[in-house]
């Protein structure tokens, strides 16, 4: 009990040694961009900009510049986290501070905007960033979550063990239904013959797999012994059995598939829309002072 | 002739093992069942799937028996025949029978050639649990968007630019360069929306004034160039860093564009802040000392009192003003006697009069400011007040009437009247006596006739003399005309003349007030007619009044006032002055119409 008490607040006891990019020093680079982000918001409001407050006036070019620089920076994590180091300027302090200037970035160009949108390239280029933060965002929450959800899905199994104990309940499948009739045989062929990760994007991250072979095998060889006693002799049986064990292998694989690919998926957004971001914030740079 | 059958199969290094076995007959079967003689474990094969009869030593024919089909060299087949020397390659599901001839036997090579599952093949585990494959590469996706963002956004745009930029108009469509129009511009400039190079000039160079006064020729500066550099205010640390910028980047200072910011939207343009003017008139004569403009910061609570044009010498059309200070009390000298006073009493004879006078006129039961002033046709100002219109009702000039027709002397111009009176002393004799005869011959000694004739003539030669006393009259106090006008008398040799009279059409001209505009208010409450005994009061009300109502553009002012209209210095001023009304007060006249704000000026009123 005292020992609870005397832990972090909203940390599980035994935690300690362990601090995660999110809370890193104490939040100090939640503290810095928080700050950063009031300044620039008590500036707006105290800074008198005639007729109204847009990109172009002094303070929309202060921080239009600003915002410029900090996702010039943030794109640099890719550069940074292929070399993994220690101490103040260690690649957790990197990833902790692109998170939170990354987020304060929100404040930033949207007060550069001035609440300005139109159909064009500097829209563009806002929407371009809003994205990229908003797959950003969505990855801190994946890393926030889905490990813990990884690691309860596999129970300490492998994914070489995984694809092992396919390939064992196949060869089991393979050998039991020797003796069925073709139609049978074939159902069960279509199990084995089914690519187990060769599925859609929608099928991986929603784990809804409509087209499942092994299930409509197991359905299909389910009806044909209904009526029948089970005498423990019909090699149907035996099929059956092993079809709803791979079932649930299945289910377990594409658990974890869905999951692996919720913590990547939006990578896929969150690098190509940066690259894109800073081929349209160049664009927006060049264009206003090309009709300045 | 005997079939060879060598079952392969491979161990985990990938080596070969193979178990021969001959069988003895012509025919043979295979099946996934155990009991034939090609026993092939392979779900896709039937149980009894098909059979090889030999023919003769070289030639065999397989034929299926399940009704399933075969591959043959990768065609599927019900049956064939197969010259073993030749050879062939026969496929039953993922196994592979490859027949050959051998001395006399026919040789069948047995091989499993696919895995027994999807799974059991080689999977690449970073591969298949991750989404590569199903998603495009990161480092394609990101170079492919990067390139096509700038071609369309930068490349395109830049091309529209160097085709059009020396055109005037360019035709109507889409030019890519519309992408980098930061938003829609005011109505007065929707023309050239599509036009990027009418203002944007020179790439990287901002809009220069040129591009404004190629169209907007009339514009003047504010004031000399000079001495507008003089009047601004030193720029604080922010304004400094600012100028700094401003000429590292080559941006010429005071550009129309400071103020007229364009892109703003398609509404109108926004009148200036105060600020605007502020920033150097609320302390002009700090920098300029030599200036003759009093500072004024703010309508509410820095603004000098008002100095109206008062006319201090009438003089017809052309009468000589003054700008004086309210402080300085004011009069004004239009060359009448008018008291309002006595016009606006509700009781007395010029209300009797009004009321006597209400069927023709119009007249309430007294006299009201809209009997005599009527507004122009603006409604801004007022039209002169019109002797014959507004006066002659009760100030009648008739003098004479003849056969029904009221015979009145000519307003402005004394020696008309003058002339008019003395015709009517000599062209009208006294009653002719009836016995006075006409051409009819007179015979002699009618003596009574001749002194009817006498006494007429005498009468009808006298009468002119009375003419110069009534002109007298006319000129006097009593007399028509000095009721209203300042006399001279006649010097040596000279006439009468009545003091030049001029009515001021506008008192405020440095600053705009527009009637219209305040019509929701009774007269009286600005101008203390009902109250002014004399024509010399300066009915025009002064800071203090407008105050009551008006406060300061962000609502300040220096006493409580129950409903403020925040007033901005554009409300009454104008920037680029001219004599019409200011842009912003234009500006709403148009809005109220339904128009635009690139309405020319209205011109001198």
């Amino acid at each position: 009990m005292m020992a609870t008490r005397a832990a972090t607040p909203g940390r599980v006891k035994g935690e300690v040694l362990h601090d995660g990019f999110l809370r890193h020093k104490h939040f100090k680079w939640l503290k810095i961009s928080g700050a950063l982000s009031l300044i620039v918001i008590v500036g707006y409001f105290l800074i008198d900009v005639t007729p109204r407050h847009n990109g172009g006036s002094w303070y929309g070019y202060v921080l239009g510049t600003i915002g410029a620089l900090q996702i010039l920076w943030l794109t640099l994590l890719g550069l940074r986290k292929r070399a993994m180091t220690r101490g103040r300027w260690s690649l957790k302090a990197w990833t902790s501070a692109h998170v939170y200037l990354g987020l304060s970035l929100i404040v930033i160009a949207t007060l550069h905007t001035g609440f300005q949108f139109g159909w064009n390239v500097h829209t563009l280029a806002y929407t371009l960033m809003m994205l990229v933060i908003l797959s950003g965002i969505f990855g801190i929450v994946a890393y926030a979550n889905i490990p813990t959800a990884l690691s309860n899905n596999r129970e300490e199994m492998t994914q070489p063990q995984m694809i092992d104990s396919l390939r064992s309940i196949d060869r089991q499948l393979h050998d039991a239904a020797q003796p069925l009739d073709q139609h049978l045989a074939a159902l069960v062929q279509s199990s084995l013959e089914q690519d187990p990760f060769g599925c859609g994007l929608i099928e991986r991250l929603s784990g809804r797999y409509p087209d499942c072979a092994t299930r409509a095998a197991q359905a299909a060889i389910r009806r044909e012994t209904a009526y029948k006693p089970n005498l423990g002799e019909d090699p149907l049986e035996k099929v059956d059995a092993l079809l709803v064990r791979k079932e649930a292998i299945l289910a377990r694989v594409r658990r974890h598939l869905r999951l692996k690919a919720l913590l990547e998926v939006w990578l896929y957004v969150h690098v190509p829309m940066t690259f894109a971001l800073i081929a349209a914030l160049s664009a927006h740079i060049i264009s206003v002072f090309f009709y300045w | 002739m005997s079939f060879l059958i060598r079952q392969i199969s491979r161990t985990a290094d990938g080596r070969e093992i193979i178990r021969p076995q001959e069988i003895d007959r012509t025919m043979i079967s295979i099946g996934r069942l155990a009991e034939n003689d090609i026993h092939l474990q392979d779900l896709a094969v039937a149980p009894r799937h098909a059979q090889i009869e030999r023919l003769d030593q070289r030639r065999i024919i397989v034929k299926s028996v399940s009704g399933l089909d075969f591959d043959v060299d990768g065609r599927p087949v019900q049956e064939v025949e197969i010259d073993s020397a030749k050879g062939a390659e026969l496929r039953f599901g993922g196994h592979r029978l490859t027949i050959g001839h051998e001395g006399a036997n026919v040789t069948i090579a047995v091989e499993r050639v696919e895995a027994l599952s999807d799974a059991s093949e080689y999977k690449d585990e970073a591969r298949v649990f991750s989404l590569r494959g199903l998603l495009p590469g990161k480092r394609l996706s990101a170079w492919g968007f990067a390139a096509l963002i700038l071609l369309c956004f930068l490349a395109f745009p830049i091309w529209s630019w160097a085709t059009y930029s020396e055109v005037k108009t360019r035709p109507v469509g889409f030019h890519a360069d519309q992408s980098w129009s930061s938003g829609k511009l005011s109505l007065a400039h929707k023309s050239l929306e599509n036009n990027c190079q009418a203002c944007h000039v020179k790439p990287f160079e901002a809009v220069r004034d040129t591009s404004c006064t190629s169209c907007h020729t009339q514009v003047h500066d504010h004031a000399d160039p000079k001495r507008l550099a003089e009047a601004k205010a030193t720029p604080g640390l922010g304004g400094r860093v600012q100028l700094m910028f401003a000429s590292a980047f080559n941006v010429p200072q005071g550009r129309c564009v400071e103020c007229h910011t364009e892109h703003e939207g398609a509404g109108k343009m926004q009148p200036t802040a105060q600020q605007f003017c502020s920033d150097c008139h609320a302390d002009l004569k700090t920098r300029l000392t030599d200036t003759r403009l009093l500072d004024a910061g703010d309508f509410g609570t820095a603004h000098p009192e008002f100095r109206p044009a008062v006319i201090v010498r009438p003089g017809g059309a052309h009468p000589v003003t003054q700008r004086i200070s309210f402080d300085k009390k004011p009069i004004e000298d239009n060359g009448l006697k008018f008291p309002h006073e006595l016009h606006l009493s509700k009781a007395g004879g010029v209300a009797r009069m009004a009321q006597t006078l209400s069927g023709d006129k119009g007249y309430g039961n007294a006299l009201a400011c809209k009997d005599c002033h009527r507004p122009d046709s603006s409604g801004t100002r007022f039209q002169p007040v019109d002797m014959e219109q507004d006066c002659s009702g009760c100030h009648s000039l008739a003098f004479d009437e003849i056969g029904g027709t009221v015979r009145t002397l000519r307003h402005g111009d004394p020696a008309q009247v003058m002339a008019d009176i003395r015709a009517f002393y000599r062209g009208t004799g006294p009653a002719r006596p009836a016995n006075l005869g006409g051409m009819a011959r007179r015979r002699p000694g009618l003596y009574a006739e001749g002194q009817v004739y006498s006494a007429y003539f005498g009468a009808v030669g006298a009468r002119p003399g009375q003419a110069e006393s009534a002109i007298r009259a006319v000129f006097s106090p009593g007399g028509a005309c000095f009721d209203c006008h300042r006399i001279d008398p006649p010097g040596a040799g000279g006439t009468w003349r009545v003091q030049p009279v001029s009515q001021n059409a506008r008192y405020f001209r440095k600053g705009w007030f527009d009637h219209d505009a305040h019509k929701t208010e009774d007269c009286e409450s600005c101008h203390a007619a009902p109250t002014s005994k004399a024509a010399t009061d300066l009915l025009i009300p002064d800071l203090a009044s407008c105050r009551t109502c008006h406060v300061g553009e962000a609502g300040a002012s220096l006493q409580t006032v129950a409903k403020p209209v925040p007033s901005g210095c554009a409300l009454c001023h104008s920037y680029h002055m001219d004599d019409g009304a200011p842009w912003s007060t234009r500006q709403r006249v148009a809005d109220n119409k339904g128009g635009t704000n690139a309405a020319k000026p209205t011109g001198a009123r």
